[in-house]
């Protein structure tokens, strides 16, 4: 499981994750550290991809932990089977004798595991993905800092099980809330941002191959722009970008134009607000021209659109309903 | 182990610690601590034990390597961006950074200089005794606009033309007030910037070498104020800011309406088992409680009820208030605004008609007799009372947005006191700045009556929202 970083990066390219050496290292120093992967950033810059990578990477079972607001022990780390036990009461009631029959009902078979117990008790190096850990209480996070630097768990009636191996824990947060130092403390830290316009065509190469070098770095470029210049209600994620690409390829689309971005452009934005500002005269052609489409001497993008006219001075506002 | 082995232990690490890996991380690790990272040994250790699992000679290696057991948080990664590249250098471009600090701590003094004598030659012999203008203000003068210099000086000069009683002393003092009044400006505007900047008051350590580092990164970080807005006081944010608070307001609101939104799914903290169902539904299995019955609380949706002062001193504050609470529409249902001066006006259908937000607060500005009068709260509230009782309902949240300064205080506390019996509950924004509360007996008054909090800037909006009106209602 002993890999360099450069062996890891090319590792996590094999499987698609593509990511600069920053990316790596840190990844590469939570695994040789054997210390939790905490990982912030906007929504859809490919934090939960990264567990679903290294559990690829490393041919291992992924075990996901999706946190809420109101998780706790019983869900996360374990319960005791109650109905089963109660029917075993029932079934037991005239026949065995007591004490016999509470020790059987602490028995493994009865205890339920959550996702924690079972990364604990897995016999080879499983991925702990623990997702959206800004989302639980408080005492939640202080429990669940302690489990994951002892990586041990005592449960009253079986005593203390301890981990058979450390598994790669990786915690991923949206930065609803601020975490608490302890937390932090114990944690190797990675953020990651949305991608520059090469990384994204590259993405975009190995996710949507069939939309080819030259779209692809169109629709970078207008993602890019889009992130940099506009303020969006949501940006556009990475898994957008790649949606609203698939739909163009679909739409046989050969390259950005107005018409086809009007018609797909419900697949990068989900709002009306950020899909008319996108839309809106002056931005989308500098969304135009920044994907490198042809640019008129008036300093218009090249639009295929017929059905309307160019009235002196005016931008071409596209309705298209 | 003897003495001398000892002694030779620590003469050797002595001789080696200026140049060990240990010894630059210390130091690095000092600075950030300097300038606010909150760096424990533990990560220390584990920033250490990181060096040594990457490839030292590659920089960026080294650097994420120290970044990822460093720094945990957004901000602190600027911080940590601009120490490090201030830190990790080659000597001579250290050299080179030093000179060109020298330089402009060079030309400060030299500006420092050429104001003094500016103003001597301006007030030449006036100037004696306790009219002597003090070092603070001299910097003062030096810092202004130019175009105020000049003007100040030109003011002087023309007093000075005037030899019916050369009234030196007076000058003198006339000058000195109105650079006290300037400095206070500016000092002002200074605290108003807050936010991060304000955290990074960094403290020198008193070895030069890090000082020098500690001073680079901090004056780089003030180059870069685009944190700031949150933490400015909403009353000086400029015009050209206003898209960029727009935004950002946007994104709070939205922020916490999704939070908020969510909260209203999952409940399952306040679960109770609900015996009568859970009876009920086990009966097929002779009572025993197979499958149980869980009773959640009704989840809590706030209705809000926005009373926002709009009088000349508030206008500007309530301009954000309101588009704060807009933001929130989506998560909260039916809010109801009022703005108020002299009297009370309902504001909500405007928001109603579906413009953007600017539009509609052009429109309400345009039509709004209230809109940078006096305040009356209490004729205000006489009205709200009069023709809006039927939306005081024990499920509403009432926000008061004022500075408490208005007419009729006790009357005004009064009614608002009714208005509490009925109601849900009463939050007063107060957006006079905290440390200045004492001052002003209406506080006071009010205070008694309705949890207040300071709210002059859109991180104390959010957060008394966040804390008042949705975690605790």
């Amino acid at each position: 499981m002993s890999l360099s970083v450069s062996e890891l990066k090319k590792a996590m390219e094999k499987e698609g994750y593509i990511c600069e050496d920053d990316i790596a290292v840190t990844v590469y120093l939570a695994l040789t550290l054997k210390k939790p992967l905490l990982v912030e950033g906007a929504p859809g810059v490919g934090k939960t991809e990264i567990a679903k990578v290294l559990s690829r990477v490393f041919n291992t079972e992924l075990i996901r932990l999706q946190c809420y607001e109101g998780l706790d022990e019983n869900k996360a780390l374990y319960e005791w089977n109650y109905q089963r036990q109660l029917l075993k009461i029932q079934i037991m009631k005239d026949t065995a004798d007591s004490t016999a029959l509470e020790k059987d009902l602490f028995d493994r078979e009865y205890l339920l595991e959550r996702p924690l117990l079972k990364a604990i008790q897995a016999d080879r190096r499983v991925v702990l993905l623990v997702d959206e850990v800004d989302k639980v209480d408080e005492p939640f996070e202080a429990f669940l800092f302690e489990l994951l630097s002892d990586f041990q768990v005592s449960i009253p009636e079986l005593g203390t099980l301890e981990a058979v191996q450390i598994p790669i824990v990786v915690l991923t947060s949206n930065g609803d809330r601020e975490l608490s130092d302890g937390l932090k403390r114990r944690c190797v830290y990675l953020y990651i941002d949305y991608p520059d316009i090469e990384k994204e065509v590259k993405i975009l190469l190995i996710k949507v191959p069939e939309a080819g070098e030259k779209l692809s770095r169109e629709i970078a470029g207008a993602v890019n722009f889009i992130r940099a210049n506009l303020d969006l209600r949501k940006q556009p994620s990475i898994a957008e970008t790649i949606d609203w690409a698939r739909a163009l390829v679909a739409l046989h689309a050969d390259a950005l134009t107005a018409d086809s971005m009007a018609d797909t452009l419900n697949l990068l934005v989900k709002n009306r607000d950020d899909r008319e500002q996108i839309l809106e005269g002056a931005n989308l052609m500098n969304i135009l021209g920044r994907g490198s489409l042809k640019v008129n001497a008036a300093g218009e993008a090249g639009c295929a659109c017929g059905g309307h006219t160019h009235g002196a001075g005016s931008h071409c506002h596209h309705q298209h309903k | 182990m003897d003495g001398s082995k000892v002694a030779e232990a620590v003469a050797l690490a002595e001789s080696q610690a200026g140049n060990t890996i240990q010894y630059s991380l210390i130091k690095f690790i000092r600075i950030l601590r300097q300038l606010g990272v909150r760096v424990s040994s533990a990560e220390a250790i584990d920033a250490f034990q990181a060096l040594t699992r990457v490839d030292m000679v590659n920089r960026e290696q080294f650097r994420a390597a120290l970044r990822s057991c460093l720094v945990k948080t957004k901000p602190e990664r600027n911080v940590f961006e601009l120490a490090f590249d201030q830190f990790f250098v080659e000597p001579e471009e250290k050299q080179r950074r030093r000179e060109l600090r020298r330089k402009q701590e060079e030309e400060r003094q030299d500006q420092l200089s050429r104001a003094e004598s500016e103003l001597m030659e301006v007030l030449g012999d006036w100037q004696e005794g306790d009219t002597q203008l003090t070092p603070e203000q001299l910097k003062t003068f030096s810092s202004m606009p130019r175009a105020e210099q000049e003007r100040m000086k030109d003011i002087l000069e023309r007093m000075k033309a005037n030899p019916v009683n050369n009234p030196g002393e007076l000058i003198a003092r006339v000058m000195q007030s109105s650079l006290n009044y300037w400095r206070y400006h500016m000092l002002k505007a200074e605290s108003a910037r807050g936010g991060i900047s304000r955290e990074l008051e960094a403290q020198l350590t008193g070895e030069e070498e890090l000082d020098e580092i500690i001073e680079g990164v901090q004056a780089e970080f003030y180059r870069k104020p685009e944190d700031d807005i949150l933490y400015k006081d909403m009353q000086s944010i400029e015009d050209q800011d206003l898209v960029k608070v727009t935004a950002l307001i946007q994104r709070i609101s939205s922020r916490l309406a999704t939070g908020l939104s969510r909260r209203f799914r999952r409940s399952s903290r306040r679960q109770q088992i609900d015996i009568r169902r859970t009876m009920r539904q086990n009966i097929k299995y002779g009572g025993t409680p197979l499958e149980l019955r869980y009773r959640s609380r009704r989840p809590f949706r706030p209705e809000l009820l926005l009373i926002c002062d709009v009088s000349a001193s508030m206008a500007r504050y309530a301009r954000f208030v309101l588009q704060f609470i807009y933001g929130l529409s989506s998560a909260v249902r039916g809010i109801e605004s009022f703005i108020f001066s002299e009297n009370m006006e309902r504001v909500t259908p405007y928001f109603n008609r579906g413009r953007g937000f600017a539009d509609t607060m052009t429109d309400i500005v345009n039509n709004s007799k209230q809109w940078g009068k006096s305040t009356n709260l209490h004729a205000a509230l006489g009205t709200f009372i009069d023709n809006y009782s039927d939306l005081i309902s024990s499920d509403r949240i009432l926000l008061v947005v004022s500075d408490t300064r208005t007419l009729s205080p006790a009357g005004a506390a009064n009614l608002l006191q009714d208005i509490k019996k009925r109601l849900g509950k009463i939050i007063w924004l107060n957006t006079l700045p905290g440390k200045d509360w004492g001052a002003y007996p209406t506080v006071a008054l009010f205070e008694k009556h309705f949890p207040m909090y300071e709210c002059n800037t859109i991180a104390h909006l959010e957060k008394v929202l966040h804390w008042q009106v949705f975690k605790n209602a």
